[in-house]
């Protein structure tokens, strides 16, 4: 079908004040050759929505629509998602932020039309998938988080397959009796309920529960994900759509605390077996089985330590206090004491912490363990520098325990990926210093040997990908649960140390994030960010090279490969940052709105002035999460900037293919700006690691400056937060004060 | 690495910290806002935060010794701004009181004193006397009433210097102690030098004056103290007067040709009133908050009610005589003597104690 460009402008809310619309119609109509351009004051409203679905009735499949942001007003220009559309920028990014009735600012408005034609040109409609899609839920562990999220989704109607290693569900919880209040008046410690969830996830006709199960294999891909799993020695096989995983969490590694005290007597315990030891019945001295009459706590016990836990675990404040009220209720006479580095009782816990305060024979002091000995009478004699007494001072007691923190129960895929490549390479090898190199590397990773728990038969790793400390999670202030393997989803411990009442909030999140999943999946669209998106990467794979790019770049290893290093793309894997794009050096990669020609012919619909007009020109390429709305923003907010910019927005700054850089250069294009979001330990890309692998490649386009002979100082790259509009606009300004200074590129007029 | 202090909390004295007025003090966590609003407080000595955590670990030893305990005139300051309502004010009575009987000669003494169970032992003993001296007393039948019918002045002195005798070594031995434990502790004032500055500032209240929340207990407290001392001044003037026959009981209100026992019957009188008025602040005081309500205990309740019953029922003796209220006159007059008894004999170990405490400890102070 031949495709009919509609093209309509709108010229209200300032843009008829600024823009003489009737100009720009001129060139869509004549320059452009749209065969339907039309004006409207008030293009979202009702009369102007009702002439574009006229027209549409009448013919026009594709969409140029020249008014707002691409950001607003969706709801009133949501048409046939399969259709091309495609929304220029007038207001926020001409009208609000240039000088009106300029010829600048006509200019930059033509130029933003003419490429918004082309894109229109240059996207296809997007077809239908109708692939079988599962919408079981998967749950990997059953503790308190796994629990409470198979429950959920069941509850939402889902089928859930629950899977637990042990021979019982209930995790770390099945073995604690008392725990400390959740509830108003949080005050006092109430009975542990998890035996009930227990039931009634293990009766429920939605769950399938497997206990003594591990994972063998997961294969496939949201909505088809095949899981095999070993059943007590026996094989079964489950299909679902979505997975939560939530293996819960190990504790710290004590034999790592022998500053603390550890191993020099077994009266130095930790939390985890102080639990046991007060589920057991009467408090004695392990060492002599003699009663308990004092104790001392030893807060963070290689916790918020550089040496051990970098991070706080957000509940041993809370279980210490729970330990004090129950040896309390045991022997009222004892003397607890409680050495911490700050007591964290976030929120209404704190009632909990002043009940304890309030004990008589609580003894709280801030302090830190220095020594830890063993005296004569069988006591230990622990002494603490800077107390709140203002002084250094040993307390001799019968149990010390130490309250060590939470370790993810998660495999690190890439590291065990790593490690397997090691060793392959240790034995084939070229040369006799790549094996051993290989076999070091190899020797470093040994720690990740079988520590497997999806058994995910990904490219790029059998396990999630972990974040710093080992936690898999994405971005877990912005994206929580979300996973960088495409619909599976972190909950519990396992994504952030927590207590039972976050982690049941948790469960019910990931539970949400699964469903959303499958039902997104089912309808062949994107998770998030990009939720919704129907669109999906084609490979072009006969002019493959094999180089791998594609397949070591994407973030959530959405392609695998054959023997050959072919890509296999797993489409529902895909979250459409177009990240490969961007990495494919043949630009065999695209999507059908969104491709390496697609902005390259954009680029090239850039009018550029010859030098003597003396009106350079600068391309932003602007990632459209982060900065693109700061531009809006600042739009919104009428900060004005230089008319000289031509800004196109990319899904990711990922996305960016160098080709692009040397195409707007060698086309005459004055300098180049990228703005992505931050990187590094604490990023903010959407797609973890595009704007990284942006400003990587950016690396190889020094050597094609060379080769035109141009300055590396017309490429810039920044990293943009959203918060940040009000830089944005003095960014711009000075790049093409930098820009003016060095002149124009040579390659004008060519 | 300095050597750490050994730490094993008194149980003991912590809950009877908690039993004994302070409530509260386990509520405290170091925030030190008493220690911002605390005029007292220095800067390498936070006062009253570094007391407040030496209590809640039961380091009775140290915190009792603490002079700065009794420099405290309980304003209430600290207790009006704590975030967490540990009432350092009341927590500080708490310990003044631990310390009171703390140091007490003979110990048991003081443990009776402390309790409410104890006070019939304490009231048994003077009823006895007295009770023993009105019966015993030589009949006389003068035309003008007067106690001393029934309770001679002569024996009613030597009973009471016997028990000045033994409220000098009480106090003695207690203050002793007392004294070895502030010096332990690190208060280096010479005593005998700073006693008359330390009694010109309780004399004239200064530190009271300063205080924000607590105007009313300036008033209350110096009325009380001063009408006291008139009266206790009094009472041995006039005893000894009356022993040595230069004075006749009765005292004149207004006879001219007796212009010095008249003073004195007046003087008595303005002294009675002043104290009542005083005390009836302190009471208001007391009364009217229901946190201090809370935190009074009986050690303060025994103090504060004896005083006052000594008060009343030595205006009503006075007036029941005058109106020749025969034999009632003679009743209250009987409780009003065994009251005085208790008051005096159990000073060292009742909240009596305190005027001498506070004056030995401003003194050890050795500052302002």
């Amino acid at each position: 079908m031949d495709k009919k460009i509609g093209v309509y402008l709108c010229s209200g809310c300032g843009i008829g004040d600024a823009l003489d619309v009737e100009k720009l119609a001129k060139v869509a109509e004549k320059e452009c050759k749209a065969p339907v351009v039309k004006v409207h004051p008030f293009l979202c409203g009702a009369e102007g929505t009702a002439l574009i679905r006229k027209d549409l009735e009448e013919g026009v499949n594709a969409l140029v629509l020249g008014a707002c942001s691409p950001r607003v007003k969706t709801e009133a220009f949501s048409f046939d998602p399969r259709m091309v559309l495609c929304r220029v920028n007038l207001r926020e990014h001409v009208a609000w932020c240039h000088k009106p009735k300029d010829e600048d600012t006509q200019m930059l408005a033509e130029d933003y039309l003419r490429m918004g034609v082309v894109q229109a040109q240059k996207a296809e409609p997007l077809e239908p998938v109708s692939d079988p899609v599962s919408k079981a839920i998967l749950v990997v562990g059953g503790g308190v988080t796994g629990i409470t999220a198979a429950l959920e989704a069941a509850a939402a109607g889902y089928e859930v397959v629950l899977v637990e290693k042990q021979n019982r569900l209930g995790g770390f919880l099945a073995g604690v009796k008392r725990g400390y209040p959740q509830a108003p008046p949080y005050v006092g410690l109430t009975p542990e309920e998890v035996a009930q969830k227990i039931q009634e996830v293990s009766y429920h006709p939605k769950v399938k529960v497997y206990t003594s199960a591990k994972i063998l294999k997961t294969s496939g891909q949201p909505g088809m994900f095949d899981v095999s799993l070993d059943v007590g020695g026996r094989e079964v096989t489950e299909r679902v759509g979505a997975i939560v995983m939530a293996t819960g969490w190990k504790p710290y590694d004590a034999a790592k605390l022998v500053h603390l005290g550890y191993g020099l007597s077994p009266d130095v315990v930790t939390n985890v077996e102080m639990e046991r030891m007060l589920g057991e019945g009467a408090l004695k001295r392990p060492s002599d089985g003699k009663a308990v009459e004092s104790v001392l706590f030893v807060q963070c016990a290689g916790s918020r330590d550089k040496d051990h836990l970098p991070y706080c675990s957000s509940v041993c404040c809370m279980a210490t206090l729970k330990h004090a009220a129950l040896v309390h209720e045991q022997n009222a006479d004892a003397k607890v004491f409680i050495v911490y580095k700050d007591m964290r009782t976030p929120g209404p816990y704190e009632r909990f912490y002043r009940e304890a305060q309030d004990h008589p024979l609580n003894f709280l002091t801030k302090g830190e363990v220095a020594s830890v000995e063993k005296t004569p009478s069988g006591k230990l004699r622990v002494t603490v520098m800077n107390t709140l007494l203002g002084e250094a001072v040993a307390l001799e007691v019968d149990l010390v325990v130490l309250a060590a923190g939470m370790v993810p129960n998660a495999a690190d895929g890439e590291a065990i990926r790593a490690l397997e490549d090691a060793k392959v390479k240790a034995v084939k090898g070229d040369t006799e210093g790549q094996r051993a190199e290989a076999a070091k590397k190899a020797e470093e990773l040994k720690a990740h040997e079988g520590t497997e728990i999806l058994n995910l038969t990904y490219r790029q790793g059998p396990d999630l990908p972990v974040l710093r400390y080992g936690f898999p999670d994405s971005h877990f202030v912005c994206f929580p649960y979300e996973t960088r393997r495409t619909g599976i989803y972190a909950a519990g411990c396992v994504r952030a140390p927590m207590d039972t009442s976050h982690a049941r909030e948790d469960a019910a999140g990931a539970a949400m994030k699964a469903i959303q999943c499958v039902e997104l999946a089912s309808r062949g669209q994107a998770v998030h960010p990009r939720a919704g998106d129907l669109s999906f990467p084609s490979f072009f794979l006969q002019r493959c090279t094999q180089c791998k790019r594609c397949t070591e770049e994407c973030p959530f290893g959405t392609l695998d490969e054959d023997e050959k290093g072919t890509p296999k793309p797993n489409p529902y894997r895909c979250r459409r940052c177009g990240i490969c794009m961007g990495a494919c050096p043949e630009r065999i990669i695209s999507f059908k709105n969104y491709s390496v020609d697609m902005i390259a012919s954009m680029i090239k619909a850039i009018e550029v002035p010859p030098e003597e007009d003396e009106k350079p020109r600068v391309l932003v390429f602007m990632c459209e999460n982060d900065a693109y709305p700061a531009l809006d923003v600042a739009g919104l907010n009428r900060v004005t900037y230089d008319p000289n910019v031509r800004v196109i927005p990319l899904r990711c700054l990922g996305s960016m293919n160098i080709v692009w850089i040397a195409d707007a250069l060698s086309g005459g294009i004055d300098g180049v700006m990228l703005v992505g979001c931050k990187y590094g330990d604490d990023y903010q890309c959407h797609f973890v690691r595009g704007s990284e692998l942006a400003n990587r490649r950016l690396e190889n386009v020094k050597e094609t400056l060379q080769r035109l002979q141009l300055e590396s100082e017309r490429i810039e790259v920044h990293q943009l937060a959203i918060h940040e509009y009000g830089k944005l606009p003095g960014l711009i300004d000075a790049f093409m004060e930098k820009i003016r200074e060095m002149g124009p590129n040579p390659y004008k007029g060519f | 690495m300095a050597e750490a202090m050994t730490v094993r909390p008194d149980v003991r004295f912590i809950h009877e910290v908690l039993k004994s007025g302070g409530g509260d003090l386990k509520k405290c966590y170091q925030c030190a806002t008493c220690s911002v609003v605390c005029t007292l407080s220095e800067e390498d000595r936070p006062f009253p935060r570094k007391q407040m955590v030496e209590a809640q670990w039961g380091l009775k030893e140290r915190v009792l010794t603490d002079p700065a305990v009794w420099l405290c005139h309980n304003c209430g300051d600290c207790s009006t701004r704590c975030p967490r309502g540990a009432r350092p004010g009341d927590v500080f009575g708490a310990l003044r009181n631990q310390a009171i009987q703390h140091f007490a000669f003979p110990g048991f003494v003081g443990r009776l004193a402390a309790r409410p169970a104890g006070l019939v032992v304490l009231l048994l003993i003077p009823a006895l006397l007295f009770g023993a001296m009105a019966s015993l007393s030589p009949a006389q039948q003068d035309e003008v009433l007067e106690f001393a019918a029934r309770f001679p002045i002569p024996w009613l002195e030597a009973l009471f210097f016997t028990v000045a005798g033994l409220v000098v070594l009480g106090f003695g031995v207690s203050l002793t102690r007392f004294v070895k434990g502030l010096r332990a502790h690190g208060a280096t004032g010479n005593i005998l030098s700073g006693l008359v500055p330390a009694l010109v500032e309780i004399l004239l209240h200064k530190r009271f004056q300063e205080c924000g929340k607590e105007k009313n207990r300036y008033w209350g407290h110096l009325l009380t103290l001063w009408g006291f001392a008139g009266l206790a001044f009094m009472g041995t003037v006039v005893g000894m007067g009356t022993m040595a026959g230069f004075m006749h009981t009765p005292l004149p209100f207004l006879d001219p040709s007796r212009p010095v026992e008249s003073f004195f019957k007046i003087f008595a009188n303005v002294c009675a009133a002043v104290i009542l008025v005083g005390l009836g602040i302190l009471l208001v005081d007391r009364l009217g908050d229901p946190d201090k309500r809370k935190n009074s205990t009986y050690f303060d309740w025994l103090f504060l009610l004896c005083l006052t019953a000594v008060v009343f029922t030595g205006i009503a003796s006075q007036f029941l005589r005058l109106m020749a209220a025969e034999p009632v006159m003679y009743g209250v007059y009987y409780v009003h003597l065994v009251l005085i008894f208790v008051l005096f004999l159990f000073a060292p170990y009742t909240k009596f104690a305190h005027m001498v405490y506070r004056t030995v400890a401003l003194a050890a102070a050795g500052k302002k």
